[in-house]
């Protein structure tokens, strides 16, 4: 039986808090991953998603390291590394092989054959081109899941057009068509320069790309479990990144109109949006009648809720700067602390019909000094052997009960894991290892 | 191997014509949800596009509040937007599970599922008798996720949570936007969409582990926690600076040159290039191959440095700025370096590709008739992801599920039905089929 005597938050989080993470299994840990990806986050993510199940994920890099090492903001390095895949070189083995190298392809070969998956980022049709594509090593390993990375993906006319652009995550993002309606809207009182599609701050079609590259992986591994058989995926991130664009193609097709940009509001829900506090910006919402009756009365405002009864007299363009005014005149007068404080006490109460939902904006530096994310262990700080201590984000948003995702070490130097990988794989020892090195395979 | 012959080989292996001749990998799992709005219901609807049997569960009547959002109130054919895209490929049924009676109901079918998802407020479910731990016993091996804002426990337990209070929190919305202006919110749902899809992968690797062991589990998913994770260097950047990430506009400070320009006849034009072979290749296409053998700009580390990318950057986008894209890109092609204009929703609407690669997805919905939705995003050559309907009306598939795989007669359904156990649609937009429904299409049984 099941204990139900205890409150559901205490029992659940004896089962799930992260403090136990390392006494469990993994999901994943059958699998051995080949990280072949260059200059490119969204394939370094796709292996870094994996390894946190537990896959045995060999990064494999050319032996001047891989390009991605040094994406990092203002050219902060952190002894050999960038910020960027320091943050993405976990859990992995690290390893040097120079594909340019015919010996160096022969040991990829032997590699692959015993590898479950591999992911790579090279252009269309390269690694084809090269004899280690698909096509090839699915002869030497019938099981194999093997997933290409690219924006413009393997087939399609753009495909063989665009065969010598690079994957960037500038790319990915714009050709998703979340900038075209993401920005400030075209209003003349509005600087020019800021008046333009807005890409996403991070990494996002990258991160999108890899996550779907995850998905399309696992899901494979799935059916080989029934059929034995691998198969080929092609990722192409900014359809990754697109399919968050909302309705966007389906709204194209029906309405032969284009939605725009409007700031921080949204055109199919409202209130939904930010609005200024005296000391920041809050986002705060009310847009179904129950909950829109209830902003109106933490606002004590109850007199604006038949102005605007329905979501869609909300919704209306005219309507929502009015609204958006008449809730700034209130939420001015108030820190964002207090907002939220006002928000949180009327929604506790006992007979609140409705619920507002409501944040500060953060600075990421102000999320880092909230509780929630340090008792929830959001984030770690780790000593690191290599590269001293960092703070790192845990993969903290599946919290498992048997099988936890969870962050091992940081990141290896370029080539650390040569001895250990080749010599558990291949049985290279020291002497052989010095030999390839000595004719510049890794 | 010659490259013409890999394209072809590609377009053969991923045809759209051949899809559904193919296997689906996730057609042995059954997936019970009882969601609303988005972080919950695009959740199984990316599985179902896998193949995953997904019996949307609803409130008789009025059903999900997703059922209202579109974009300024346009319904189309009694249906909202926002709605149809998480619709696909599930099966639509309606069981108040305030009831006793409709509790049962919905614990037989989880009992024959292997998921569930939910995304009620932390413990709602628990209270109502229908949490992990009731179902747990009835199915030991289930897998059962409940997608929310800050998890199920810790101080923030109690707030309800959005997209954008995720977006906000997390630091997302400050890192977006321009220097000098406010954080900018996403134009999209962007952490209930992206959310989603995490949760789905916590899905497929616990059914991974159910595969090897037999053992389910229960997943905490907190959409908050996803999109930290997916903010790239901004915590080892203040971790290791003690600074603060802002926000650059366009520009990528960690890659440069990496930025959106506007080009002479006016499309804005993301460009990037990093490689010593790409940079060069950029700096001959602007016919400035002196700037490749200039030392502030020699490699992407010398370039990140700020004066050195201002300098850059003011160079690059003074060449965009003279020349039309059709000519920029050219040039990528010619060169390789990447570059690629906006595209909006017209741009992907009409583009060739998208529509080959079926990211276009037309469909010939029998009760909604001719539609386009956006397609599936990882393309699997054995296995291929589809969508074969779009979304169907509140209760429009209650006879047939719980005739299949409940074993209920239409006597009992009925019985259910006027205690209100079990129901239908309300007459109101978006909860019904179109105007134009024949009372027939698209019902499996009766």
């Amino acid at each position: 039986m099941v204990d139900k005597t205890r409150p559901w938050e205490e029992w659940i989080r004896e089962h799930d808090d992260p403090e136990h993470t390392l006494e469990k299994p993994e999901a994943m840990d059958d699998l051995v991953v080949l990280d072949v990806s260059y200059g490119n986050m969204a394939g370094l993510f796709t292996s870094s998603i994996l390894s946190e199940f537990g896959a045995f994920v060999i990064k494999v890099e050319p032996p001047q390291g891989d390009l991605a090492r040094k994406f990092t903001p203002y050219g902060l390095l952190c002894k050999d590394t960038g910020l960027g895949y320091l943050n993405e070189g976990r859990n992995k083995y690290h390893v040097t092989l120079n594909l340019k190298t015919e010996e160096g392809r022969e040991i990829y070969k032997e590699l692959a054959a015993k590898a479950d998956v591999v992911i790579e980022t090279f252009k269309p049709g390269e690694a084809d081109e090269m004899g280690i594509g698909f096509r090839q090593l699915k002869d030497l390993n019938p099981g194999l899941v093997y997933c290409a990375i690219h924006t413009y993906g393997q087939f399609g006319p753009e495909a063989e057009k665009n065969r010598k652009k690079p994957d960037y995550d500038v790319v990915d993002q714009a050709r998703c068509g979340i900038p075209a309606v993401t920005g400030e809207p075209d209003d003349p009182d509005i600087p020019e320069e800021v008046r333009a599609p807005t890409k996403q701050g991070n990494w996002m079609g990258w991160y999108a790309g890899g996550c779907w590259a995850a998905f399309g992986i696992i899901t494979a591994l799935l059916w080989r479990f029934k059929s034995g058989k691998g198969q080929f995926i092609d990722m192409a991130p900014p359809e990754g990144e697109a399919k968050f664009c909302d309705y966007h193609i389906q709204w194209y097709h029906q309405a032969k109109r284009l939605r725009g940009r409007v700031g921080p509001y949204d055109s199919a829900v409202f209130p939904y949006t930010f609005v200024k506090t005296s000391d920041g910006v809050c986002f705060i919402s009310g847009f179904s009648d129950v909950n829109w009756a209830h902003l109106c009365n933490i606002m004590n405002k109850p007199e604006v809720k038949d102005m605007f009864p329905t979501i869609f007299d909300r919704l209306n363009p005219e309507n929502q700067p009015k609204i958006h005014h008449i809730i700034e005149e209130w939420s001015a007068r108030l820190t964002s602390k207090e907002l939220e404080e006002v928000v949180m006490k009327h929604n506790l109460e006992p007979d609140a019909v409705g619920v507002v939902a409501t944040a500060k904006v953060n600075w990421p530096l102000d999320a880092l000094g909230e509780d929630h994310w340090w008792i929830r262990k959001t984030f770690t700080r780790i000593e690191d052997p290599n590269y001293g201590e960092l703070l790192l984000v845990n993969p903290a948003a599946n919290k498992m009960t048997e099988t936890p995702p969870r962050l091992k070490w940081a990141c290896r130097p370029v080539g650390a894991d040569n001895l250990f990988v080749y010599k558990k794989f291949l049985g290279y020892g020291p002497a052989r290892l010095e030999e390839l090195k000595s004719k510049g395979v890794i | 191997m010659a490259k013409s012959d890999y394209f072809q080989w590609a377009a053969e292996t991923f045809a759209l014509e051949r899809i559904f001749e193919k296997d689906e990998a996730l057609k042995d799992v059954k997936i019970v949800e009882l969601c609303t709005l988005i972080l919950g219901p695009a959740t199984p609807a990316y599985l179902a596009e896998f193949g995953a049997t997904v019996f949307k569960v609803e409130l008789p009547g009025m059903g999900d509040t997703m059922r209202s959002l579109t974009p300024w109130g346009h319904f189309w054919k009694k249906q909202a937007l926002g709605w149809l895209k998480e619709a696909r490929n599930k099966y639509h049924i309606a069981i108040d599970v305030h009831h006793e009676e409709g509790k049962e109901l919905f614990k037989r079918l989880v009992a024959q599922a292997d998921v569930v998802v939910e995304n009620l407020r932390a413990g709602t479910m628990d209270k109502w008798g229908i949490g992990y731990r009731d179902l747990v016993e009835i199915n030991p091996g289930l897998i059962y996720i409940a997608n929310n804002g800050f998890g199920q426990w810790g101080p923030y337990v109690e707030r309800p949570s959005y997209d954008a209070i995720a977006q906000s929190e997390s630091g997302m919305a400050w890192i977006s936007g321009f220097p000098g202006r406010l954080p900018m919110k996403s134009g999209i749902w962007l952490c209930d969409y992206y959310g989603a899809l995490k949760a789905a992968v916590g899905i497929l690797a616990a059914l991974h582990y159910r595969d090897r062991t037999g053992k389910g589990q229960y997943i905490e998913y907190s959409q908050a926690e996803n999109i930290m994770r997916a903010m790239d260097w901004t915590w080892i950047y203040q971790g290791i600076t003690g600074k603060g990430r802002d926000r650059y506009g366009n520009r990528d400070v960690a890659i440069c040159p990496s930025d959106i320009f506007k080009s002479k006849d006016g499309e804005l034009v993301a460009l990037a290039a990093t490689t010593d072979h790409q940079f060069k290749a950029l700096c001959q296409a602007m016919d400035k191959p002196e700037l490749a053998e200039d030392p502030r700009f020699l490699t992407n580390l010398e370039r990140t440095k700020e004066e050195n990318a201002q300098a850059l950057l003011s160079v690059v986008r003074e060449w965009v700025a003279s020349r039309t894209w059709f000519e920029i890109d050219r040039l990528a092609r010619k060169y390789g370096f990447a570059a690629e204009k906006v595209y909006s929703g017209r741009d992907h609407y009409y583009d060739e590709h998208f529509e080959v690669r079926g990211f276009k997805w037309h469909i010939d919905d029998p009760i909604l008739g001719d539609g386009v939705e956006e397609g599936v995003a990882p393309k699997l050559s054995e296995t291929p992801g589809r969508i074969k309907w779009m979304g169907k009306a509140v209760g429009f598939d209650n006879e047939y599920v719980f005739t299949k795989f409940l074993g209920l007669t239409v006597d009992e359904l009925k019985a259910l039905e006027e205690k209100g156990v079990i129901g239908k649609w309300a007459d109101f937009i978006g909860r019904t089929p179109p105007d134009d429904w024949d009372g027939k299409s698209g019902k499996i049984f009766p």
